[in-house]
Order: C-alpha cells, then sequence, then structure tokens
C-alpha cells in the first residue's frame, strides 16, 4: 500500500482562503481536511454597535454575497422589532436579492468553475469572427509564443487533466465565459437600480427598502432582466447541459453525506409563502426546520476555548481565537485544531448546504410543481434521479435551476411593484430583545441572531454560514465535515494534477470570508 | 483578421475617455503604441493581485467594469499574472508563481485587497505563510503598490473597532517595514473599477502617478466631498432636512457622513452610474472615509443616542 499526501494551499477560484489536505492511499482518498484560513473577528467587535449598522457590516463579511447577509440582518432586526416590509419593500427588496443571487451562481459558474472544465488552448483552431474569440486566439498565440514570464497568465499555469475532445463545446464555453461578464455587470445594475450599488447594496434596511420605485428605474430593470433571461436559457443553460453531458462521471463523484439543509427562500409580496422550501432531507426523508437543533463545535478550530457540548447560536460568540504560539503548536500536533471554521451541526449530523439542499428539499416538499416540473424533465434528459443531485454535476445543476426559476419569479414580482410608493417603514428601536432572520444566500442556508441590549445597542451577534455548514472540520466526535466527506473516496488520476479534487471542492462554492468572518 | 484592428482599438479608446484619462493619452498615441509598442514608451505592465483580510468584493466590484472589457483588460492594458479569484493557477502554482515573479527582477505592479492582520498573523495564512509576509516580499519589489478599497486604503471593516486581529492598511503596513515603494489609496467599500483603471492607465502612459492627496489618494477623485456634490445640497443650503427616510431634504439628521466622506461617488455613480447611495434615498455610510465603520451608520432622526452634531461640523 501506498499513501501520499496531497495539499492544495492556496485553492484559488473560490473566495478568500482555502487549504486544504488529502491523504492518498492506493490512488484514493483515504482522509481529507479543509481549512479556512482567514480569521477576522466580526461578530465579536459588533458587540456595542447600533444593531442597524449590521445591515451594513455584516455584508462586507463577503463583497460576493453581500445581499443575503443584508437581508438576513434585515429579518433578524425586524423579528426583533415585530415589524413586516409592506408589499414594495418586501417585492423590492426580492428583485435586488434576487438578482444577486442569478449574478453569483453565474459568477461561480464562469469565473470560479468552468476553467476546470475546459481547455482554453482550444482557441487556436479558432476560425470563426466572433470577436471575442478571435481576441482571444492572437492573444494565446502570441503570448504561448513569447519569452515571458508566465505567458498567458491568468489562464496558465493550470492543472492538467482528462478533457472530452469536443471543440465545439469548448468554443462555446470559452465565449460565454467572456460574454458572462457583461452579463453579470448587468445583474449588479439591476441591483444598484434598488440597492443604491452593488456589491454591498446600502439600501435594504430593517423596515423594507430605501430606493422608492419609479416607472422609470423599474423600466429598466425589466429591460436589463430580459437581457439576462436570453443569456440563460440559451448559453448557461446549454454550458451547464454540455459539461453534464461530457463529464457523467461527475453526478458520481463529490459525494457527501446527502444531508441537505435549506432555510426558507423568496417569500412573495407578503413576506410569506416562499418559493423555495426550508427543511431538512436526512437519509432520504425530509423534515421540517427545526432552528434548535443547530449547534456549532470548535473542537477543530483555532479557538482557545474548551471544547465540549456544541454551542447554540448566540453562544459561540464568547470564543477566544488562539494566538501565534498556541496556533503554532496546534499546526505542529498530530491530529491538531486546523481550520478558523467552526462546524455547525444539526440534531448531532453534518448538513451540506447550497444549491443543491435547496432544490432537493423544495422538491420533497411538494409544494412547488415549477420546480419538479423542471427537475422531473432534466432528470429524464440526462439520465439522473434525485439521489445524484449529491454530486460535483448535481450541485452546478442545481444553481441553474435556482437561476432559472428566480428568473421567472423576478418578471412577475417587477410587474406587481406599485410605481411611486416608498418600500419602507421605520421602527424605534426595541430594548432587551432577541431577533432571527433566515435565508438562502447563494451558497445556501444563511441565518443571523441578534440580540439588543436595554440601551438598544448590540448585545450579542452571530452568523450561521452556508460555507461553515460545508467546508467546516471535523467535530467531538470525529465526523468529517461535509466537504471533508465529498473528497473521501475519490479516485486522483495523477497526484501532480489532482483536479478531480479541485473540481469537487469548487463544486460546494466555498466562500471562507464567510465561513468564519 | 476578423476584428478591425482600428475598431478594437476604438472600443479601447472608450474606456480611456471614460477613465477621464484622454488628457493623457491620444487616439494617435494610443494607435501608434499599438504598432510599435516599445518606441512608443508603452508597456502592459504586469500585475499581481493579493487579497488579504478582505471579502473579494473590491474584485467583484473591479469585474463590472463597464467601459473595458475584461478580456481587452487581460490581454491589452495588463498582464494579470495572478489574481485569486481569476487565475487557472491553484496550490503549489501559487506560491511558485508569487516567489518567481519576486525575484525575477521584471517589474510589476501590486495590487492589495484587503488589510493585513498584524497582530495576528495566522489570522491570514496563504501557503502555510503570513499574508504580511507574501506582502513584504512582493511589494519590497513592485514598481508601485495599489491599495484597493476602503480595507487596504486605512483598514476598513477588517480594523473596525472591536476587531483582535490588529488589521494594519497596507501604507501602514510597508511604512512600518521600512519599504519605500509608494502606495497609491483608492478608498471606497467597494473601490470603484474606473479608479482603479485610471490609475494603471495613468501609470501605463507617464510611467508615473495621478497627483495624490496628503492621503495618497488621487486627487482626481477624492478632493470633494459627498456633501458637496450631493444632489441634497441645496436643501442643506435652506436647512430643509429629511427626518425620515423616503422625504426630500437633506439627510444630515439620518446620520449622513457626507460631509466627512471624500469621493467622487455623487459624481460618478456606482455600477455605470446606475445609481448611488444618495439617489437611492439612503444617507452615506462613510465607505471612503478613514474613520469607515463607525459604531452608528443610518439612525433615525430622534434617536437619543444619535450625534448628528459631530457630523455637522464640517472637517
Amino acid at each position: 500500500m501506498t499513501a501520499t499526501r496531497i495539499t492544495i494551499d492556496p485553492l484559488t477560484r473560490v473566495e478568500g482562503h482555502l487549504k486544504f489536505e488529502t491523504r492518498i492511499e492506493n490512488g484514493v482518498v483515504a482522509s481529507a481536511r479543509t481549512s479556512g484560513m482567514l480569521f477576522r473577528g466580526i461578530e465579536k467587535a459588533l458587540i456595542g454597535y447600533d444593531p442597524r449598522t449590521a445591515l451594513q457590516l455584516t455584508q462586507r463579511v463577503c463583497g460576493v454575497c453581500p445581499y443575503a447577509h443584508a437581508e438576513a440582518a434585515a429579518l433578524a432586526l425586524e423579528d426583533a422589532m415585530g415589524i413586516r416590509p409592506n408589499a414594495n419593500g418586501q417585492l423590492l427588496r426580492n428583485l435586488i436579492v434576487g438578482a444577486y443571487q442569478v449574478q453569483d451562481c453565474l459568477f461561480h459558474f464562469y469565473q470560479l468553475s468552468a476553467l476546470d472544465f475546459i481547455d482554453l488552448t482550444s482557441v487556436l483552431d479558432y476560425r470563426g469572427a466572433d470577436p471575442g474569440l478571435t481576441t482571444m486566439r492572437d492573444w494565446v498565440r502570441n503570448e504561448t509564443r513569447s519569452q515571458r514570464i508566465f505567458p498567458a497568465a491568468p489562464f496558465l499555469p493550470a492543472y492538467k487533466g482528462e478533457l472530452p475532445k469536443d471543440k465545439e463545446y469548448f468554443l462555446s464555453a470559452v465565449r460565454n465565459y467572456l460574454e458572462s461578464f457583461a452579463v453579470m455587470a448587468d445583474l449588479h445594475k439591476m441591483v444598484a437600480l434598488f440597492g443604491g450599488k452593488s456589491p454591498h447594496p446600502v439600501a435594504i434596511e430593517a423596515g423594507g427598502v430605501t430606493t422608492r420605485p419609479t416607472i422609470g428605474n423599474l423600466a429598466q430593470y425589466r429591460t436589463l432582466l430580459n437581457r439576462v433571461e436570453r443569456f440563460v436559457h440559451s448559453c448557461y443553460r446549454e454550458d451547464i447541459l454540455a459539461v453534464a453531458k461530457a463529464f457523467p462521471g461527475y453526478f458520481k463523484e463529490g459525494r457527501g453525506y446527502g444531508n441537505f439543509l435549506s432555510f426558507p427562500y423568496f417569500p412573495d409580496s407578503s413576506g410569506k409563502n416562499h418559493f423555495f422550501a426550508g427543511g431538512a432531507t436526512i437519509a432520504g426523508k425530509h423534515t421540517a426546520l427545526d432552528l434548535n437543533a443547530i449547534s456549532e463545535d470548535h473542537t477543530y478550530s483555532y479557538y482557545k476555548n474548551k471544547a465540549g457540548q456544541g454551542l447554540k447560536p448566540l453562544g459561540a460568540n464568547r470564543l477566544e481565537p488562539l494566538d501565534w504560539q498556541e496556533f503554532q503548536r496546534e499546526e505542529q500536533r498530530e491530529n491538531g485544531k486546523y481550520s478558523w471554521s467552526r462546524a455547525p451541526r444539526y440534531g448531532g449530523k453534518v448538513m451540506e448546504t447550497g444549491a443543491a439542499a435547496r432544490v432537493v428539499n423544495t422538491y420533497h416538499a411538494g409544494r412547488n410543481p415549477a420546480l419538479r416540473k423542471l427537475v422531473d424533465r432534466l432528470n429524464r434528459d440526462l439520465g439522473i434521479g434525485l439521489k445524484d443531485y449529491n454530486s460535483v454535476l448535481g450541485r452546478h445543476l442545481s444553481r441553474y435551476i435556482t437561476v432559472s426559476l428566480l428568473i421567472t419569479r423576478l418578471k412577475e414580482q417587477v410587474e406587481q411593484v406599485e410605481p411611486g410608493v416608498l418600500g419602507f417603514s421605520e421602527k424605534e428601536m426595541p430594548r432587551n430583545v432577541r431577533g432571527i432572520g433566515i435565508t438562502e444566500a447563494s451558497r445556501g442556508a444563511l441565518g443571523h441572531w441578534v440580540e439588543i441590549d436595554n440601551k438598544g445597542l448590540i448585545k450579542n451577534y452571530e452568523m450561521v454560514m452556508p460555507t461553515t455548514w460545508n467546508m467546516g472540520p471535523r467535530d467531538a466526535s470525529g465526523q468529517p465535515g461535509a466537504v471533508e466527506k465529498m473528497l473521501i473516496g475519490t479516485r486522483i488520476a495523477d497526484p501532480a494534477n489532482p483536479l478531480e479534487l479541485a473540481r469537487i471542492v469548487r463544486s460546494a462554492d466555498p466562500c471562507v470570508a464567510c465561513s468564519v468572518h | 483578421m476578423t476584428l478591425d484592428r482600428r475598431k478594437f482599438l476604438q472600443r479601447i479608446y472608450q474606456v480611456v475617455i471614460a477613465a477621464g484619462a484622454a488628457p493623457l493619452l491620444s487616439f494617435d498615441e494610443l494607435l501608434a503604441a499599438d504598432a510599435k509598442p516599445s518606441s512608443a514608451g508603452w508597456s502592459r505592465p504586469n500585475l499581481v493581485w493579493l487579497q488579504g483580510a478582505s471579502c473579494s468584493g473590491c474584485s467583484a466590484s473591479f469585474l463590472n467594469v463597464e467601459q473595458v472589457t475584461i478580456l481587452d483588460f487581460i490581454t491589452y492594458f495588463t498582464r494579470l499574472l495572478y489574481h485569486p479569484n481569476l487565475s487557472a493557477a491553484t496550490g503549489d502554482q501559487v506560491p511558485r508563481l508569487l516567489t518567481k515573479v519576486a525575484v525575477s527582477n521584471k517589474p510589476y505592479i501590486l495590487v492589495m485587497e484587503g488589510a493585513i492582520p498584524v497582530a495576528m498573523p495566522h489570522a491570514c495564512m496563504m501557503a502555510d505563510r503570513p499574508i504580511g509576509e507574501w506582502v513584504k516580499g512582493l511589494a519590497a519589489k513592485a514598481s508601485v503598490c495599489i491599495a484597493a478599497g476602503t480595507c487596504a486604503a486605512s483598514g476598513g471593516v477588517a480594523k473596525m473597532s472591536g476587531t483582535l486581529t490588529g488589521a494594519a492598511s497596507l501604507d501602514d503596513f510597508l511604512r512600518q517595514r521600512g519599504i519605500k515603494t509608494p502606495v497609491v489609496n483608492l478608498p471606497a467599500c467597494p473601490m470603484h473599477p474606473e479608479h482603479l483603471v485610471y490609475t494603471l492607465l495613468h501609470f501605463i502612459k507617464s510611467k508615473g502617478l495621478p497627483e495624490l492627496d496628503d492621503a495618497r489618494r488621487p486627487r482626481q477623485f477624492f478632493t470633494h466631498s459627498v456633501h458637496e456634490r450631493c444632489p441634497r445640497y441645496p436643501a442643506f443650503q435652506a436647512r430643509d432636512f429629511a427626518l425620515r427616510i423616503g422625504e426630500e431634504g437633506c439627510l444630515l439628521e439620518l446620520g449622513c457622513q457626507g460631509p466627512v466622506t471624500y469621493n467622487d461617488c455623487i459624481a460618478i455613480g456606482y455600477n455605470g452610474n446606475t445609481n448611488n447611495c444618495i439617489r437611492a434615498g439612503h444617507p452615506c455610510i462613510g465607505c471612503a472615509g478613514e474613520l469607515f465603520p463607525r459604531t452608528r451608520l443610518y439612525h433615525t432622526h430622534d434617536d437619543p443616542k444619535a450625534e448628528t452634531g459631530v457630523v455637522l461640523k464640517k472637517s
């Protein structure tokens, strides 16, 4: 038996500083460790701040999915205040977060993931007239012939891996990779129309959205949405299906526990009747959401405090980070702590969050015929079942499903906004109360917990993040985290080019800035 | 060639104009530079982009750049040797690449996004080394360093009061280590893509930096306060203050930080001038200011804890 180690540090094309290590036995991953390597301590710092600052500051936890933090923080404060936005406030908030979720899914597929599935040098044989592809072709040719340091950066160097021979598919993916930048910029404009700017839209506040909708900004939103819709239904759909058909084995790779957690997401104008269902699917069985089942373990996380029982939300903020010497000791220690990320558990179980969880739970909840129809059709076309959503391609496909369905909702809801009517109402800050806000970020189930003191300031604040669920370390009982489990059992063709591992980790779309915050 | 070169260059020139760099670089100069890059004093600068204690928001904002496509940016204006969110290179390839760049004696520009944790170096690690060590090594050999966004320029959210990591801005970090490479600060949360494009174009053309103020920000963008250019400034002069979100009138009573925040977001907006915070009916939260974030941002006009008087004093 031969055992080797593969360490990938940093894993690029994810948000933030991610490291992972695997031990390979006979060409197969026997064990894995994922480590979040950035700690800022924003939760602890928020203590004593005005609660409304949380809307703006928790967004800065993540510049890729700030909208979800704004929404979760607004919901937490609204819960504490006992208010709900009016219909316009809810709709405008949906228009902001919906457009941003679509942008983020495209960003994940094209910018973060696509390079693992295409061969860029295929553009060298391009004979057509597409301006992007011809520029790219001439550039790649000049670069690879040049004596420059790192020719064709940032696209080279890259891991080499087995790729299909179909050039048409590569060319289409490269063209759409280039095109997607403009589409994402359009989606950020849609966010900015009601959010003020993007990233970090300012206008979501507890009580609604501060931007007054007008015939003008609604029309602009609609125009941009139509453009985005064309790209999603032609390009994005085709590319996802092409990858799915070119790499059918990846519906079996990257299997995790198959336990899925999601929160209710995308309500109607009343703030209820969420389009995507919350809940937990464990061993194929779907149950209603129980927020009391959530706890966070820190046995393998870089904190001083003695690990024991998992901590309930609002309990983990007392954790003290390790100092430099303690950190060094843990790095040297066999079986030492290895991540800034904590390890959330649901009734003690490791859960996967994200698009696959959202789709599987909504499917099982059985109240969304549009989603069911789309999933059934895709499953038939691709020859897969719901259990295959627990895989690399299942996760990519689920993002497309989310995007495709969200666009339809956005088209409906933009028509429901009443021009001229402010979607915001203010309420004074209550004292000695708690609030909870839950939603779905692009990467999955996101919860904010806030406690307000007797002076109306933040007494305690805690966020439980999708990437913490996915990318967290082992717990006291030794259960590997969700992505660690996905890696175990993977066969590595070439340890010098462990593309399989990178594809698996990226399929979970880690956001390290979020996971540790 | 299928894409007419002149048309291509015309498209490129749009960005020169849009970035406000037209006085630096005429279209004829651009044509000449394209024909004979070396003699025209034009060369694509190498760029290395690092992220410290950041959220990637400035990178996300940069990708929104309107007038120049990312493809043109990578293939024509610069050579993007490394970017954490775009590079195909991963794992071992990254430290190898960065080390090779630092010892290559080839000129390059370092773009730094995020702050650098100094009190807790282990709070941000890359390839088993604190990010500060990477910054130190790469900044020392760089022609110029660009601090992209408020965290890199002044600490921002990474250094908000109550944090424990001792996050430093790029300028402070380099000064403490005696590294003399000039720094350009481009604050705002997130950074305006136009600010970065302009600074790079200026450097490409003149081999130097645009005129900077005391805080090492390009004067071009940071001379005027948000308040001075605010569309609600006439209301302020008339002492007409909004008491609630949604009302007309100056937003000072709701916590607006416009008077103490220097940035051109009112003039150029965000997302290709689609909108900005004030137009969205929201008080300025001071995201380009050195004191961002304060412990209180938007508040109700009658909030007893609010200290609007402090903000009203013009700095």
